[in-house]
């Protein structure tokens, strides 16, 4: 947005203001600032949003804006699928994204699936958008549910080998989802019996689906039948009956929004931690009047303490795969560690956070320091906060932050915090159950370097040990992982998904090397990667990627200068490397130059360096180095 | 939507169509911009707004704006 005046305005009425540009023509100019027009709009103010947003020329956009990342999103399935375009275009923009959409033509799944020049192989993600009507307009009159269950195996079979080939040479995520069983096909059988029966062949349809997700790593199968059983309707039946259009415009919504996750994980904006307010939000009450004793949390059986603990425990279950817990409290600090170590009717406890802060600072300065702290991006925060004035201001202060507001009624905070899959990922990793150990030995680490004079004393005494590895199958979830979250130490942001990482591993012109570290606090795992080829006497550098966890002890440029050892050790003469500038990784700007690599090439956003190898860089000293296999160390 | 006028701005409000009060006795196909989804997209918003459910099949094959409109006001 322009001006304060805008921004002051947005804070009131996002989507009014959006209405607004539009008629002024000046949405496509103003697309960066859509992102905070939408966040809190409600389900029919995203449908008019997307309406709007859907007619923009994402040609236009991207050229206007080259900063804005853009997902490309190919769509196709059984039914008309046109209308799924508007919610997309919605979703996408809510995360900051700018959708590509390609539309296949009506119920050219088959042909899509098998076509290997056609966008869906192209695309970042693939959609094959299926519903009930795949298989009831196959299924005869008079019918039984025998006849559902052949069709349905003949069909998902036919999808099943179809996926096969897909995910052997398509680049993106191919998405399938569940097919609701919509009540008018089970109604149509009288007998209780037959009912039973239609129910177990429908659900074990839908497990084969959903089987196809555990048996190719590029595949995600959504289950819609979350939102069905929450009352979103899965048919429209005139739209189905007139139009083909088989899902309901709610639920084609609620899949998109599904999508708008995934793409926003696939541009490596995913979310890391969650901070959270406390009065009113993690307990009810406000410590500093009612005290301890007086706050409303606990299982024992009050309804709001009740609900609170409930809260609670939802927040340690998403602890427990990887997701960074904060406070950020205006509060005295002691009374606050006083009910966190030791108030009996707390789930959360003192330790299960990295960090709590309690004063009476601005949550946005907290916020922002916090950040720097964990060495995080403050977009990657998510901050959950029952006072509207201080969720406004977190909003206008720091856009970036995903803001969610919880209200009086404790009973709905879960809802509100799991509404928006914000911490959503394809897979988990080893690093993401041990994240919250690893974080809170980095506050130790900070803590530590705060008692020497001397940076180079302390890396010494900090004994930082690094070792590069040639990648094999078991490092795969986590090198993708770092490759679609790492943001600052991201030489060109190529982002790889777990197939595209596999398939490097078995490319015999690529090496994919795993960059482990380790120090006197503890062991890192595999923090960083380096993705080269080599072709002809060059060995090329893709990426170098590094967990914003650990720069600046040294690890990158021992991880470097073994690359370049290495290379010179195998016959090589040169050693190229990319850097693409985007806005979060100017910090890694000029590593490549302060390691003796000279420019080559630079087309504004990409600068291609070259390396001669006549004068290895000197790696660190303070580091203690384990040799890349086969490197013979001349 | 009392008017052919408020039936307008929520063409261009809602849907983002850039119709003026010489498109609606117009064919459909000669709308700026228009396209069968364009259809879906409109009767839904007419519903929602209107909060009455449409005759939708004569919605579906009506030749111009003016005549869908006139179907959401019918009484």
């Amino acid at each position: 947005m322009t001006g304060a005046s805008g921004s002051e305005r947005l804070v009131e009425s996002g989507p009014a203001t959006l209405v607004e540009l539009h008629r002024e023509g000046r949405l496509v100019r103003e697309y960066p600032g859509v992102r905070q027009l939408l966040a809190g709009a409600s389900d029919a103010e995203l449908a008019r949003a997307g309406q709007l947003l859907a007619r923009l020329d994402p040609g236009e956009v991207a050229a206007e804006h080259p900063a804005v990342p853009v997902v490309t999103v190919a769509v196709t399935g059984h039914g008309t699928l046109a209308p799924l375009l508007p919610p997309l275009t919605v979703e996408l923009a809510r995360h900051g994204l700018l959708l590509r959409p390609r539309l296949g033509d009506f119920d050219a799944y088959v042909f899509d699936l098998a076509d290997p020049c056609g966008e869906l192989y192209r695309a970042d993600l693939a959609l094959c958008v299926l519903d009930p009507m795949v298989v009831f307009d196959e299924v005869p009159v008079p019918w039984g549910p025998e006849d559902v269950e052949r069709v349905a195996r003949e069909r998902i079979g036919t999808l099943a080998g179809l996926v096969a080939r897909f995910v052997e040479s398509a680049r993106g995520t191919l998405v399938l989802n569940t097919l609701p069983l919509p009540r008018r096909f089970a109604a149509q059988l009288v007998d209780h019996r037959s009912r039973a029966r239609l129910g177990v062949v429908w659900r074990e349809a839908n497990a084969r689906l959903l089987r196809l997700a555990e048996e190719h790593d590029r595949v995600v199968v959504l289950d819609l039948d979350p939102p069905a059983g929450e009352g979103v309707p899965v048919v429209e039946p005139r739209l189905s009956q007139y139009t083909r259009t088989h899902l309901s415009p709610a639920l084609l919504a609620a899949y998109a929004r599904e999508i708008g996750h995934l793409a926003r994980h696939r541009a490596g904006q995913g979310k890391k931690a969650l901070v959270l307010d406390l009065d009113g939000t993690l307990w009810g009450g406000i410590l500093g009047e009612d005290g301890p004793d007086g706050i409303e949390i606990g299982a024992d059986g009050t309804h709001r303490g009740g609900a609170h603990h409930a809260f609670q425990r939802v927040v340690g279950q998403l602890a427990s795969q990887g997701v960074l817990l904060a406070a950020v409290s205006k509060n005295d600090p002691e009374p606050v560690g006083e009910v966190l170590r030791g108030h009996p009717g707390m789930f959360l406890r003192e330790d299960d956070f990295v960090r709590v802060v309690a004063n009476w600072r601005p949550k946005h300065d907290n916020l922002t320091e916090l950040a720097e702290a964990l060495n995080l991006g403050v977009d990657s925060f998510v901050f959950v906060d029952d006072s509207p004035y201080e969720c406004g201001l977190v909003r206008h202060e720091l856009p970036g932050v995903a803001v969610v507001p919880v209200s009086g009624e404790p009973a709905l905070h879960i809802e509100a915090l799991l509404r928006d899959g914000w911490f959503d990922a394809p897979e988990l990793t080893r690093e993401d159950v041990t994240r919250v150990a690893q974080y809170r030995d980095e506050l130790v680490r900070k803590d530590f370097l705060d008692s020497f004079d001397s940076l180079e004393e302390y890396l010494r005494q900090l004994r930082v040990e690094v070792q590069l590895v040639e990648a094999g199958p078991a490092e795969v979830a986590r090198l993708s992982q770092l490759a679609l979250r790492t943001n600052q130490f991201n030489q060109t942001t190529l982002r790889l998904g777990p197939a595209e990482v596999r398939a490097l591993l078995d490319d015999p012109a690529a090496r994919v090397l795993a960059v482990r570290a380790a120090d006197r606090f503890g062991d890192n795992g595999v923090v960083g990667a380096v993705f080269t080829h080599r072709r002809g006497d060059t060995v090329h550098i893709d990426n170098f990627l590094l967990s914003c966890r650990v720069f600046s002890r040294g690890i990158e440029q021992t991880a470097l200068c073994a690359v370049l050892r290495h290379a010179r050790a195998h016959g090589a003469r040169a050693v190229r490397a990319n850097h693409r500038a985007t806005p979060k990784n100017t910090k890694v700007k000029d590593f490549y130059p302060r390691n003796g690599f000279a420019p080559v090439t630079d087309d504004g956003t990409t600068v291609t360096y070259e390396h001669g190898l006549e004068v290895l860089p000197v790696p660190p000293a303070h580091v203690h180095f384990t040799e890349i296999p086969g490197d013979d160390g001349s | 939507m009392n008017s052919i006028d408020d039936f307008l701005i929520l063409l261009r409000d809602d849907l983002g169509l850039p119709v003026t009060g010489a498109d609606v006795g117009a064919g459909l196909d000669r709308v700026p911009g228009w396209d069968s989804v364009h259809l879906l997209s409109l009767l839904a918003l007419l519903e929602r707004t209107t909060g009455r459910a449409l005759p939708l099949v004569e919605a579906l094959e009506a030749g111009s704006l003016e005549e869908i409109y006139a179907l959401a006001v019918a009484s």
